[in-house]
């Protein structure tokens, strides 16, 4: 069977099956309509959703496997949106976590049937986004990229970023300065100095 | 020579010779001399020789102190078999370095991390180990890896010894009957406890003459009380806006008393971990405010005036909103009158100014009269030099009849800040400026001051002002342009333009907290203090014909000039001022031998230091002056610091009383134990039937530092540890884990290392996956407290938060599946499930994957910090940055490579931008 060939167009697809699933309040920043569907939720070309709420999966352990079954295959992204609704999860997530390897699901957690509701207006609205924004590091002003820089290394704050710069001028005197020279500056203490000297130091590569 | 010489005191012998009967875990309080003991140990084992003996968890200066002492002792006992102490602390030394020197026996001091790999690769068969001594026993809670490595040597080595020492008793006493657990962890049955109340420390210590203490209580300043009391009224504000703004969590014990304590705000930063990632932003930035407020306080007691006023500028321009935010993102405590008290409180203490709106707009470069140097001291200087007058006088009234210490006297104080300032006040305090101008402190000829330090401070400190004005205009003053670009042309200009903002800002920094245009206060406080009134001050304080003559700079001596010192200079002279190190004070109270001993600030230990120095020496006479703040912090910490050591040995006391019977039933067998209750949940034992050898998992050499690799080992896996380059865990070869904690999996989206990672995975397994793995104790949901409406609302131009960049991931690799773990013990269980009925990997092939023909492993191994930070740097992208880390050595050289260098790594425009973030100067523009 080929893809419902509606799903190109914005709306979201839900499935009749979903009639009255509180998740659907939270479905307000894209548009959605009933459709029939064999998963619960197609949300783009490619990419479709089951819900399972945890505390049904433990009363019907047999019925998520029946649903994933009738998907035939289909759809290339095909996300297992669980509900996390109980306590004692451990036992039910660790054997999803199987089921999603053999029969080749996605599981998404979510915790209220708001977030489950975010996720599907999430997934519809990425559809044809690129990933640019989880791909590198997002360009931002210089002032913000110098503070991050000095802050990598563990404990060093805001503060001593710019109270090192404004010590020192520019990046590369910082880099270069020594131990003592750093130490002068107000609240660097040993530790932080230490950190900092050795991490500048520090060959990129582990050497034999 | 007999070992007992080496440790004089009768409750030392005791413990020795406790130690060499018996395993057992020993817990003495600070500053009782624990490395002296573990180094004798260490040396009666090293004499006997033929032993491969592994020392755990020491730290740097540890293993220098174990180091030479157990040299010494060597030389001093002749005893041709000892070896000494050697190191195997990196990754540097290689495999095959590693397996000669075990070969050859001797101490070792060794990284966890280390250690573990061999362990687990067989290059040290535990069963060839003679025995383990553990320091830092605190840390061996059960995840960590030092549990880990116990477990596997108390598995395979029965015989072998096992002896561990701590002298912090606190950690042993939180959680449930944490003693007898802790013993688990060690595998050992018995604790030894030696608080200093114990009969035969305080016999010891007490028996004979006592050391001659002094105490002086020092008022502080008016200005040092109002300050602390201003930043103590910003604690107690931000704790309540913390508990505002979480009100479902435990919080009984945020109060103001304990944000007296030493580290008040790791004990809300633990107390918050469990819901980190779903804490708000703001929650985040007051929790990062109380440790910048008590990062004050601590600086209020420890620099001069005129840094502090440099330190608090320094947190002022740092704490500026970043542009194109409003209000609501400034940290609170700023909003506070008391923020405001801080401030000028700091600033009136180095100089004394009304810069009325009239001055500056008739007259902007213009000296005000009202302005001068004001620079006050610490009364802890005026009390040093008086102390050290007496003792000259002492000295000289009783000269010394010869009792074995030196005339000397040794000055501790808290870090090797304060010593430099010690030093240079010493040095300069007999130095007087020229009777001119409006100084008043020169009147008296004979009085020590620290005005001549205190001005040459100011005038560093006023140079670096104008530059830091500079600084923060460059760095963060966006939204201050926007908000009145006319100050800073005032400044620059003439006066026309300049009457409205000055007038603004002076309205406003006594003002109330409602105006919106309060976030510029700071920047604007800095923008408005410059030029005129530098120029003012700067020509007062001109150097006088007197300070030209002193030398500029000031030499100070660190602990390692010491020998050359002892060279130079008659001991009986001579005076040195030295840091509080932990055990290694107990060299230099023996290497100084002073008579007099002023403590600067107070530290518990180093009085228990100089109890025991002083009654292992009876011919020698000390005399030890000490002093603290009256009502300050500092006072505070300091008999809190002694009142919970108390408690913790009173606790830990009453609970080896309680434990007789768990430790019984543990002392069977414990790892027997622990195997049969591992044993039970793998189907009944079903599993160890169905396969004959048992199931492997390819491990990252990297991925000991977290606990899953020890609960694996936990499930009957056999860790096979690696150079990874893709992925972390291998478990079948399909099969290829990347595991991110809840702060890495946020951490590493930002920084684009996680698709990377993700893309080299997919690239060459067939089933990717992804691990979230929250902590065993932290709560089990990505939710934020916040509700959504929030973030919906603000569209697409926020910042996309966690649940966006998970479906982000998933949309752009649609094979990648992803594991939720609540814990690491779920995880462990969750591989297990996974490993059924599949083939086992084969580690030569996980290690080849993801790299270059003929490339070695270990030659792409990387450090993980330096590049985190070089992805930061602007024109550095994935793909670059292998190629910088391979061509270029460090961070260092990188900075000081020239453009064309680096264009001809990366390119043109990479290179370009590369160079110009390291050499851009912060003081142009």
């Amino acid at each position: 069977q080929a893809l419902p060939q509606r799903s190109g167009p914005s709306a979201l697809l839900v499935s009749p099956r979903q009639k009255g699933n509180p998740i659907l309040n939270g479905v307000k920043a894209v548009a959605w309509e009933y459709s029939d569907i064999p998963a619960d939720y197609v949300l783009g070309a490619t990419t479709c959703a089951l819900f399972l709420s945890l505390k049904y999966h433990r009363l019907h352990p047999e019925y998520i496997y029946n649903r994933i079954r009738d998907l035939r295959g289909q759809y290339q992204l095909r996300v297992l949106l669980t509900l996390v609704d109980i306590d004692n999860h451990e036992e039910s997530l660790r054997e999803l976590s199987k089921t999603s390897l053999h029969n080749n699901v996605t599981v998404m957690l979510c915790w209220s049937a708001q977030e489950a509701g975010r996720y599907l207006e999430l997934f519809k609205t990425f559809e044809h986004t690129a990933p640019t924004a989880i791909r590198a590091h997002q360009s931002t002003s210089y002032p913000d990229k110098l503070v991050e820089f000095i802050t990598t290394p563990r404990s060093i704050n805001k503060t001593d970023a710019v109270g090192l710069v404004s010590n020192f001028g520019s990046v590369r005197t910082a880099v270069n300065a020594g131990p003592d020279e750093v130490a002068l500056i107000a609240g660097w203490g040993e530790k932080k100095v230490q950190r900092w000297c050795n991490t500048v130091r520090e060959p990129f590569r582990v050497k034999k | 020579m007999s070992v007992a010489d080496h440790a004089p005191k009768e409750f030392q012998q005791d413990i020795f010779k406790e130690l060499r009967e018996e395993d057992e875990l020993v817990l003495l309080a600070r500053g009782l001399g624990l490395l002296r003991i573990v180094t004798n140990l260490l040396h009666s084992y090293d004499a006997a020789g033929n032993n491969l003996i592994l020392l755990l968890g020491a730290d740097e200066r540890e293993n220098t102190w174990i180091g030479e002492a157990l040299a010494e002792h060597a030389a001093i006992s002749m005893s041709p078999k000892a070896r000494g102490l050697s190191l195997v602390n990196t990754d540097v030394m290689s495999v095959a370095t590693r397996e000669k020197m075990y070969t050859q026996g001797g101490i070792f001091s060794i990284t966890s991390r280390i250690l573990i790999v061999d362990f687990l690769s067989n290059l040290l068969n535990p069963e060839t180990v003679t025995g383990i001594v553990v320091l830092h026993a605190e840390r061996v809670v059960a995840t960590s890896l030092e549990a880990f490595i116990l477990r596997i040597y108390r598995q395979k080595n029965k015989s072998g010894f096992l002896k561990a020492f701590s002298d912090s008793p606190e950690p042993f006493t939180s959680g449930f009957s944490p003693l007898s657990n802790m013993m688990k962890n060690l595998f050992l049955q018995k604790p030894s406890l030696y608080p200093r109340f114990h009969l035969a420390v305080a016999k010891s210590l007490e028996g004979r003459k006592k050391a001659e203490v002094i105490e002086l209580e020092v008022p502080m300043t008016d200005a040092m009380k109002d300050i602390q009391l201003a930043v103590l009224e910003c604690v107690e504000v931000s704790i309540s806006e913390l508990k505002k703004g979480n009100s479902g969590i435990e919080m009984e014990d945020w109060t103001l008393d304990s944000a007296l304590h030493k580290n008040f705000d790791t004990i809300i930063r633990r107390q918050l971990d469990p819901v980190w990632h779903r804490t708000s932003f703001k929650t985040r930035q007051i929790v990062r405010d109380l440790t910048l407020l008590r990062n004050i306080l601590g600086a209020l007691l420890s620099y001069d005036a005129v840094n502090f006023n440099r330190y608090l500028d320094t947190v002022l321009a740092a704490s500026q909103p970043p542009p194109g935010s409003n209000k609501q993102n400034q940290s609170p405590w700023l909003f506070l009158d008391s923020a405001h008290t801080i401030f000028e409180t700091a600033k009136r203490r180095v100089y004394a100014g009304k810069l009325t709106n009239a001055d500056l707009t008739a007259n902007p470069n213009a000296v005000p009269d009202s302005m001068h140097p004001v620079l006050e001291e610490f009364p802890k200087w005026a009390l040093l030099a008086e102390i050290l007058q007496e003792t000259e006088q002492d000295m000289y009234l009783n000269p010394i009849t010869y009792d074995g210490s030196n005339g000397s006297i040794l000055i501790m104080c808290g870090d090797q800040g304060t010593c430099r300032q010690l030093r240079e006040y010493l040095q300069t305090m007999w130095v007087k400026v020229e009777a001119n101008e409006n100084e008043e402190q020169n009147a008296d000829d004979s009085t020590p001051s620290a005005s001549f330090m205190m001005r040459r401070r100011l005038r560093n400190y006023l140079a670096w002002k104008r530059e830091f004005a500079k600084v923060s205009n460059a760095l963060f003053s966006e939204n201050e342009k926007a908000i009145n670009g006319a100050t800073d042309q005032r400044s620059g200009q003439s006066s026309s333009r300049g009457k409205a903002p000055p007038s603004k800002r002076r309205r406003m920094r006594g003002g109330g907290t409602t105006s919106g245009d309060r976030s510029a206060t700071g920047a604007l406080r800095t923008a408005g203090d410059r030029d005129a009134h530098l120029a003012s001050l700067m020509a007062e304080l001109q150097p006088t014909e007197i300070e030209n003559l002193q030398k500029g700079e000031i030499a100070f001596d660190t602990l390692e000039d010491m020998e050359e010192y002892y060279e130079l200079f008659d001991m009986n002279e001579l005076v040195v001022v030295h840091p509080y190190e932990g055990d290694m004070d107990e060299h230099v109270l023996e290497e100084v031998k002073p008579r007099y001993v002023i403590m600067y600030e107070p530290d518990a230990a180093f009085i228990r230091r100089i109890e025991v120095y002083r009654s292992s020496h009876s011919d020698r006479n000390v005399k030890v002056y000490f002093m603290y703040y009256g009502g300050s912090v500092e006072e505070q910490r300091y008999l809190s610091a002694v009142r919970r050591e108390k408690d913790a040995f009173t606790r830990l006391i009453r609970e080896r009383g309680n434990m007789a019977i768990t430790l019984t039933s543990a002392a069977i067998a414990p790892e027997e134990s622990f195997l049969r209750t591992i044993n039970t949940r793998i189907a009944g034992g079903g599993r160890l039937a169905a396969t004959a050898t048992p199931p492997r998992v390819v491990v990252d050499v990297r991925e000991f530092r977290s606990s899953l690799p020890s609960l694996l080992h936990g499930q009957n896996i056999v860790l096979v540890p690696c150079m990874l380059t893709v992925g972390d865990y291998v478990l079948t070869p399909q099969i290829c884990i990347e595991r991110k904690s809840v702060r890495d999996l946020i951490s590493s989206f930002t920084n684009g290392r996680l698709f990377n990672q993700v893309e080299a995975m997919t690239e060459h397994y067939k089933s990717p996956m992804l691990l979230i793995e929250f902590d065993a104790n932290k709560s089990f949901t990505l939710e934020p407290f916040a509700d959504f409406a929030s973030a919906a609302n603000q569209g697409a131009n926020a910042t996309p938060d966690l649940q966006s960049k998970l479906v982000m991931l998933t949309l752009a690799f649609p094979r990648l599946r992803i594991i939720w773990s609540s814990s690491p013990y779920q995880t462990a269980e969750i591989f297990a499930e996974l490993k059924k009925v599949q083939d086992e990997p084969d580690p030569v092939k996980a290690v080849s994957l993801g790299l270059e023909d003929g490339e070695d492993a270990e030659a792409r191994t990387f450090n993980q910090v330096p590049q985190d930070m070089l992805r930061v740097v602007p024109g550095v992208n994935e793909k670059n940055l292998v190629r910088l880390t391979l061509q270029v050595g460090s961070l260092f050289e990188l900075a000081n490579m020239e453009e064309e260098e680096i264009v001809g790594i990366v390119g043109k425009v990479a290179g370009r931008q590369i160079w110009r973030f390291f050499n851009r100067s912060v003081y142009d523009e």
